[in-house]
């Protein structure tokens, strides 16, 4: 079993394509497709490694990790942040809060597999 | 100043009407030499000697004296100022030449300088605009993200050898269908910046707007005029009705009467007061309510106090005040801006408020203000350092006419056209004089309480309709436990409140029951 990824994100056909991608680099991909479900998954069923999206539907990507931070379970999953807009502000928010990874839409396949590897190795 | 400017201005006229400087001085019972003098600036002249000169130059006295002129002066001054002249040092003394030998120069260099200044503002606001509308920061996102789902699903067609039929034609399709989304989402930016960058010149109600959002709706130096006049009245805070009345006559000479209303003159029968220049009468309708009275006679006391220079001179400089109806028009806001500080002093006001916890028929009671004053008042306390909640301000008719606003910078309120159907604004039309307050949720997750009333202005005549507009403060839901209209409401983020939005048009609420218009942006 390869290492798990849990993809937070609202936008189908970009969980459909990142999944693709990196289930044949070997990873195991579950999807969520807003904040709430997001927790859930995190909490019942913890994966190996977070990307997660900022714009998020009920609870947004940052409400996300800052609840994340503070669960004492969860607070040393690595996380990969996507962002669509504001990307200054966000790469600061994110930085603040602490994230292993950050990138900016319309990101490229072959940097989301290596942000992957790379985070995952650490 | 004034020396130097008319003996500039005395050369000047003599040699365009061919006198020679013995002439003139001859003509005016003084030596040519004496004249030299004062022509090159070195005696002061006024009294008898500048009215013969006056006369003898066929000039009027204030031309020659250059009242106007001093304004240019004061201009070319602030224009010398500028950050972007500095490097050229300009000669502190030249202006005096300049304008008293090329005044149609001085003026041009002026009026370009206020132009300038009058694009820069359009500039920053346009920028500002670009930054903060809701619909491109939307659009921006949209378009990144259909275009990361098909970069996404791009790549794997371009990059994986082995995809099965079933694969290939799922990726493709998903290329199809982000690419549709894409295209509606360009064609409504499109579509939007053909609209935003087709601008007219503003409107002299626009420049008003512009001119209080620029000053943020708070005037120090009104504010110390409105002290300085309730001094001259006696003191008394709020004056009273007499107190008022008395000053009008004893400071300015006009009497106040009461009468019915049908003795006015028919175009003053509406509003229900009128002065006559000519007697120095202001007739006051009985049907006129008590704090209206006393406002129409707080702003007479406004326009007179000082000769209207407090006014005037915070017109002054304001970039965003170009034409002429636009100043006279923003002269009205300021003359009933004073009137209100004097009738609600900004300290026992501010601090009623506050321990009333913003209650609003409380302070007018207190105060012997309408409610319409108070809120206007509210959404000026905005003194730095003894600051009041931030209000905005709408006021709307029946038929959703804006006919007055103050934004605050999270709160877009329409300029053009009408809010969102379910704001408190309109509800409060159902039940006139009774207070309407809601929590309102924005599509952005902006939370703010809105508290409105329709209230009832005077009935101009039998047989038409009442006349309701309806008043609305707004203030982000963070400052509602501060105020009465917040009592009894859970303000958390997560609990419940009325999904708004600013406008149809910049509403991404699909499926909204009050909907009237598409959004610009599909979603």
């Amino acid at each position: 079993m390869g290492t798990r990824v849990l993809i937070v994100e609202d936008d189908r056909h970009i969980i459909e394509s990142l999944s693709f991608v990196l289930q044949r680099e070997g990873f195991s991909v579950a999807a969520a497709l807003d904040g709430e479900a997001a927790m859930q998954r995190l909490r019942s069923d913890p994966p190996d490694l977070v990307i997660l999206d900022v714009m998020l539907p009920r609870m947004n990507g940052f409400e996300v990790l800052k609840a994340l931070r503070a669960d004492a379970a969860l607070q040393a999953m690595p996380v990969i942040v996507l962002t669509a807009k504001g990307q200054k502000q966000d790469r600061r928010l994110a930085e603040a809060i602490g994230v292993e990874g950050f990138m900016t839409k319309p990101f490229s396949n072959q940097e989301v597999v290596e942000a992957v590897r790379r985070v995952s190795a650490q | 100043m004034r020396r130097p400017l008319i003996g500039a201005r005395i050369r000047e006229r003599r040699r365009r009407l061919g006198l020679t400087q013995s002439a003139l001085a001859g003509r005016v019972g003084v030596s040519a030499s004496y004249l030299n003098l004062i022509e090159a600036n070195k005696r002061p002249i006024g009294g008898a000697l500048l009215r013969r000169l006056a006369v003898e130059l066929e000039l009027a006295i204030d031309e020659l004296d250059g009242a106007a002129e001093r304004g240019l002066l004061a201009d070319l001054a602030e224009l010398a100022a500028d950050p972007i002249l500095a490097s050229l040092r300009l000669d502190a003394a030249a202006p005096e030449e300049l304008v008293g030998r090329h005044g149609a120069w001085a003026r041009a260099l002026v009026r370009l300088h206020r132009e300038y200044r009058a694009r820069g503002k359009v500039i920053a606001a346009l920028s500002d605009r670009l930054t903060q509308d809701p619909f491109l920061g939307e659009s921006v996102h949209g378009l990144l993200t259909h275009l990361a789902a098909v970069r996404s699903a791009a790549e794997i067609l371009e990059s994986v050898r082995d995809l099965d039929e079933a694969q290939r034609s799922r990726f493709v399709s998903i290329i199809g269908a982000e690419s549709r989304g894409l295209s509606a989402l360009a064609q409504a930016l499109a579509a939007y910046f053909e609209r935003t960058l087709a601008g007219t010149p503003p409107t002299p109600a626009e420049e008003v707007d512009d001119f209080l959002l620029e000053r943020n709706n708070h005037f120090p130096a009104l504010e110390r005029a409105a002290d300085a006049l309730r001094a001259a009245i006696g003191g008394a805070a709020p004056p009273s009705t007499e107190a008022l009345s008395r000053h009008l006559e004893s400071a300015f000479g006009v009497r106040v009467e009461l009468r019915a209303v049908g003795t006015l003159p028919p175009a003053a029968q509406r509003r229900g007061h009128w002065l006559d220049e000519g007697t120095g009468v202001l007739t006051l309708a009985y049907m006129l309510p008590e704090a209206s009275r006393r406002f129409v006679m707080a702003r007479l006391l406004a326009e007179r106090f000082e000769r209207g220079e407090p006014i005037r001179a915070t017109l002054e400089g304001s970039a965003v005040l170009t034409s002429d109806a636009g100043r006279a028009r923003a002269s009205a806001v300021l003359a009933a801006y004073l009137a209100c500080a004097l009738l609600l002093p900004y300290e026992p006001f501010l601090e009623a408020a506050v321990h009333a916890r913003y209650d609003i028929d409380f302070l007018g009671v207190r105060f012997g203000a309408s409610y319409e004053q108070v809120c206007h008042r509210l959404a000026t306390l905005r003194r730095p350092g003894a600051e009041g909640i931030p209000w905005a301000l709408l006021r709307v008719d029946p038929a959703g006419f804006v006919t007055k606003r103050l934004p605050l910078p999270h709160l877009l309120l329409p300029r053009y056209g009408v809010a969102c159907p379910l704001w408190a604004a309109y509800a409060a039309f159902q039940t006139p004089g009774t207070t309407v307050r809601q929590l309102a949720a924005f599509p952005t997750e902006d939370r703010f309480l809105f508290v409105a009333r329709a209230i009832e202005k005077p009935r101009p005549g039998h047989g038409l309709p009442r006349r309701l507009l309806s008043m609305m403060l707004a203030c982000d839901a963070l400052y509602a436990d501060r105020t009465i209209y917040g009592e009894g409401l859970d303000i958390s983020s997560a609990a419940p409140a009325v999904p708004v939005g600013p406008s149809c048009r910049l509403c991404p609420r699909a499926g909204c029951a009050f909907r009237q218009e598409e959004a610009i942006a599909a979603a």
